[in-house]
Order: structure tokens, then C-alpha cells, then sequence
């Protein structure tokens, strides 16, 4: 026997009456889920006969939406319906064994449509740890172009090419700053400036 | 007839491993009806997806719940991997059935330890988990972990094991399997056990049907209904497997499935150690799932079928994570069972679902 797993798109109103004829047509009844998008909720129930696991679709379900139970068909549908308007709001007319609200012990009332403060720090974290790596990648190249530099100005040849580098590498520094937000490349052209008056000191400890 | 009257069943309660609640309503001696309640240990780690990689998370899963660690880790990444289109080489497959084979050996013996302890058979509940220690210790052997084993990846498996060890390994459970034989008599033929069982708690097989239930608990009052039919990874490659079922729906059914089934999963292992393919253990996983992508599965965890369910949103996070758990579904199955039960068997019934409700609550 093979598994397939298939998801298919139902109106809202048809629900009951979808479980109905499943369970005259011998589905078994496998779970029911909530997803979470920005300004609604899709709930899926999900069915499986011989193999053939079908999840249906309900999407765009307003926030505070209110759907028909289907204890009456399916009893073992009371945990995952309980737990629904538990975390996500959503409440089921007619259940068979209805927890009003009590299910979970939440602190939080539908935390599962909340967009949590860890979810968006890590975001942020994401973000910042993309812009540290390329400008380490970014510094890195810089130093390897330094280190060109340093070999070409024992070569006095050279010097005209190096110069005309430090520019490049200038002008696309440019280039990456004015497509920044103000804000940003203010920090950015700070911490520049004040990389290179380390290294300048650095250099001039060095001579003395 | 006396008076009705609700008695308050846990969620501290000798026979419960975990916190589960049951209010039960008793006329005589007779439970009439009863009312589950959960939500004790409910740590919202489904909503952590948002803040783990798809990667990271599989640490998450696997620490849903300890005894069913290796099969929480090894669903979700199925379902990852359906979600990312990856396909796992046939060498991880098998490594994967492997362990996820012990693993329900271990969940076994475990569970028909807490029964034989349930019942007052303290020494039958020591020999089991003797030789629960066997198993762990192979785990140990083979991935460094005793019950989270961290040995699952997206894409195949973090370590091997040699043929040299699996050998070892069958070597190891031949000898278990003649010391389980003697664990298994007494747990059959025991007039002790018997009493405790035969006839208690009886789901019939239209009931069991009819309530969706799933695993050992649904085998026993014989539904032939296990996810491992559908021959997904490994098991396709079995030359013969079928379920295990009983059909006298009681006590002492869900007990004899549970036997039986360790022993076959003795035989999986030994059949795909010895049919394990040479090559690669894992494929190395590139970008992010698709926004929108959705991904369902199915995975026969010790107690039975479990759903898997994955969201993609574009980014190395997923949109959505959730698992549906077999104790989850049998809990109407279990409130069947008690109605018209001794209050004295409640335990018992209770016990043979196997739940699990740190899964449950997630």
C-alpha cells in the first residue's frame, strides 16, 4: 500500500458537510491544524483512507472566525478543536466536549497569532549577522587589495594601479552607503572612521 | 443504584508518568462516564519554529518527548524533506528504520515495565527494564545519546555504523531476544496478569473504527492499520510485514500486541542489517523551503500513526511546524473504554492506551 499526501481547497461553508460524507464514504479522520498569516487564519482537517491522506484547505478564515464542529461525526476531533480556540482564536459551534477556552493553560490569550518579539529579534539578529558577514567578506577584500598595494609600492611601476584601485574600492563603499538607510550609513561611516583612525595610530606607534 | 459522584482522577497519580486529568463519574463502584483534561505541560514549542532554522528545529522536535524522541526527529525531517523536495540516500534510510526500531523496542519494554508495575508485579517491571538498558546502551554505543539521540539530520543521518557494529548489534538482541521470551511467558500466561486484564476496558472493533484510533491501541481490537504498511524509506524493502493485531479488544490484547511487536521489530532490524547498502549516509541541504509550500506525513511512532505537518515561507525559518500525536487521537478511544469499567481498573485502562502527554500538549 502507498502513501500520498494531497491538499485540496474547500469553502468554509461546506465543511460539515464535507466530514459528513467522508465519514459516510469510510475516511478516517487524522487531525485538524491551524496556520497563522498576518491578517487571517486557514485551518486544515485532514482525512486518510487506504493510504490517500488528504488535507483540506480552509483559507482566509477571519481572526475570530467561527466554524461548525465535527465531534458529532468525529468525536476524536474534540482535542485538536479545543486546542484551535485555544491558541488561535478560532471557535468551533456545537462541540461535543467543549472546554470553553481551558483547554491549555496559556498566560496568553491565542498566542499562536502572535507575532512574537523572539520571532522578530531573530530577524533582526538574521539581518545583522548577513551584514556582519559581508563586510567581513567585504574587509577581507579590502585587506587583500592593501596587501597588492603594499607589494606594488616596491615596485614604483605600480603605484598609478594601486591608486587607481583604492578609488574602485572607494567608489563602490559609496555606491553600498547611499543605497543604505541615513540612519544606518551614519553608523556605518562612523565605524569606518573610526577603523581607520586605529590603523593610522596603529601604523604611526608602529614608526615611532 | 447509588448516587453519582465525580471523582477526581490525577493529574498526580501514582500510575501516571505524566500529568493527565480525569474526571470520573462513578455510580457503584462503576465508572459511567468521564472527562479528560490536559493542558498541564503545554510549552508551546510548535510556535519555536518561528525562531529556529529549519535545521535547528529538529533539536526541538526530538525534545518534544524523550521516549518518542527518535521518532519525533525522524518525522519532522521526512516532512522537511518532502517540503524541500530532498531525497535521502538508501544507506540513511536504513539507518534511520534502524534506530527508530530500537527506539520502539525501547518504548515497549518501557511500557510493558509501567504495566507490569501498575498491576503490582514489581519483579516482572525490573526484568523489563533490564533489559531496556540493553537497548539504551546499543543507542549509547551507536550515537553517544541514551535517549535523545540527536542522530537524525535533514537529508540522512549525522553518524554511521559500521557492519562490524551492526553484526554486534543483532548479536546483542538474539540474546535479549531469548531473555524477552521468558519476560513475554510471564506476561502472557500469568494468572496475576490475566486478572488484571482479560476483559477490561474492551474496545470493540467497529468502536475503534469509528473513534479513528491509532497504533497498539487500535491493533488490539483489531484494526490492521500501521503507517509502516505504506513501506515509506526502509520499509519498502521488507521482504514481509504485517501488522500485529488481536482481536479481543481488552486489556490484555493491547498487552499481547505490544509483546509481539518487539519482537518484530527484532526481526526488522535483523533483516536490514543484514540488507544494509554501502554508500553515502546524508545530502547536504540547500536553500530555503518555497513560501507557501506545504508538506504532510505520517510516521508509526511506537503508539501509533503520527502527523506531521510543514509550512514554508522563503526563509531559513517555517511558516508553520505542527504534529499531531497518537495520544492525542486515542483520547476518545480511552473515555470509551472506561465507561462501565470498575474504578478499580481505571488504571489499567488507562495505562494500555500508552499515553503520552507530553506529546500531546507539545
Amino acid at each position: 500500500m502507498g502513501f500520498q499526501s494531497v491538499f485540496t481547497p474547500l469553502e468554509r461553508s461546506a465543511v460539515h458537510e464535507d466530514a459528513a460524507s467522508r465519514q459516510a464514504q469510510g475516511w478516517r479522520y487524522v487531525q485538524m491544524l491551524a496556520v497563522n498569516n498576518e491578517d487571517d487564519v486557514d485551518v486544515v482537517y485532514s482525512y486518510m483512507k487506504y493510504g490517500a491522506l488528504d488535507n483540506v484547505v480552509i483559507s482566509a478564515l477571519p481572526k475570530d472566525a467561527h466554524l461548525p464542529s465535527i465531534t458529532d461525526l468525529y468525536l476524536e476531533a474534540f482535542v485538536c478543536e479545543n486546542e484551535i480556540h485555544d491558541l488561535f482564536g478560532i471557535t468551533f459551534d456545537g462541540l461535543a466536549i467543549d472546554f470553553l477556552g481551558n483547554f491549555y493553560r496559556v498566560s496568553t490569550e491565542f498566542p499562536m497569532t502572535i507575532t512574537s518579539p523572539e520571532k522578530l529579534a531573530m530577524m533582526e539578529k538574521q539581518r545583522k549577522l548577513e551584514e556582519k558577514k559581508a563586510q567581513a567578506e567585504a574587509a577581507k577584500a579590502q585587506k587583500a587589495k592593501e596587501a597588492a598595494k603594499g607589494k606594488a609600492a616596491e615596485s614604483p611601476a605600480d603605484i598609478s594601479g594601486a591608486t587607481a584601485d583604492g578609488q574602485l574600492i572607494d567608489a563602490e563603499m559609496e555606491a553600498k552607503l547611499a543605497a543604505m538607510p541615513p540612519e544606518k550609513a551614519a553608523k556605518v561611516r562612523a565605524a569606518m572612521e573610526a577603523k581607520a583612525r586605529a590603523a593610522k595610530k596603529a601604523a604611526e606607534g608602529e614608526d615611532a | 443504584m447509588g448516587k453519582a459522584t465525580v471523582i477526581p482522577f490525577g493529574p498526580q497519580h501514582p500510575v501516571l508518568p505524566e500529568p493527565l486529568h480525569l474526571d470520573l463519574v462513578v455510580q457503584d463502584e462503576t465508572v459511567i462516564d468521564c472527562l479528560p483534561q490536559i493542558g498541564f505541560v503545554h510549552r508551546g514549542l510548535e510556535k519555536l519554529v518561528e525562531t529556529r532554522d529549519y535545521d535547528q528545529f529538529i533539536y526541538v522536535a526530538e525534545r518534544i518527548c524523550g521516549i518518542c524522541a527518535m521518532g519525533h526527529s525522524l518525522g519532522y525531517a521526512e516532512t522537511v524533506e518532502d517540503l524541500m523536495g530532498v531525497e535521502v540516500p538508501k544507506r540513511g534510510e536504513y539507518l534511520r528504520v534502524i534506530w527508530h526500531e530500537l527506539s520502539r523496542i525501547h518504548s515497549h519494554l518501557l511500557w510493558l515495565g509501567l504495566a507490569a508495575d501498575a498491576f503490582g508485579f514489581e519483579s516482572l517491571f525490573m526484568h523489563c527494564w533490564r533489559l531496556r538498558e540493553r537497548i539504551l546502551d546499543i543507542f549509547e554505543k551507536t550515537t553517544g545519546g541514551r535517549v535523545i539521540l540527536s542522530v537524525v539530520c535533514v537529508g540522512g543521518v549525522r553518524r554511521d555504523i559500521e557492519d562490524t557494529e551492526l553484526a554486534a548489534i543483532c548479536q546483542t538482541l538474539e540474546g535479549i531476544k531469548a531473555e524477552y521470551q521468558q519476560i513475554m511467558d510471564t506476561l502472557l500466561t500469568d494468572i496475576s496478569v490475566k486478572d488484571r486484564t482479560v476483559g477490561v476496558g474492551v474496545l470493540t472493533h467497529d468502536q475503534a473504527v469509528a473513534l479513528s484510533m491509532v497504533g497498539p491501541f487500535a491493533r488490539a481490537s483489531n484494526v490492521p492499520y500501521d503507517v509502516r504498511t505504506f513501506g515509506r524509506g526502509a520499509y519498502g524493502d521488507l521482504t514481509d510485514f504485517a501488522p500485529i493485531t488481536s482481536d479481543e479488544g481488552d486489556c490484555y490484547a493491547r498487552v499481547k500486541v505490544r509483546c509481539q511487536e518487539v519482537l518484530q521489530s527484532i526481526g526488522i532490524i535483523e533483516e536490514l542489517a543484514a540488507k544494509i547498502p554501502a554508500g553515502d549516509i546524508s545530502v547536504k541541504v540547500k536553500g530555503n523551503p518555497e513560501p507557501g509550500a506545504r508538506a504532510a506525513n505520517v510516521l508509526e511512532q511506537p503508539r501509533g500513526e503520527c502527523y506531521y505537518y510543514a509550512q514554508g515561507n522563503g526563509t531559513k525559518f517555517l511558516e508553520r511546524m505542527r504534529m499531531r500525536t497518537p495520544t492525542s487521537q486515542n483520547l476518545a478511544g480511552m473515555v470509551e473504554a472506561l465507561k462501565g469499567c470498575d474504578l478499580a481498573d481505571v488504571n489499567m485502562i488507562i495505562l494500555t492506551i500508552d499515553p503520552c502527554i507530553s506529546c500531546t500538549e507539545r
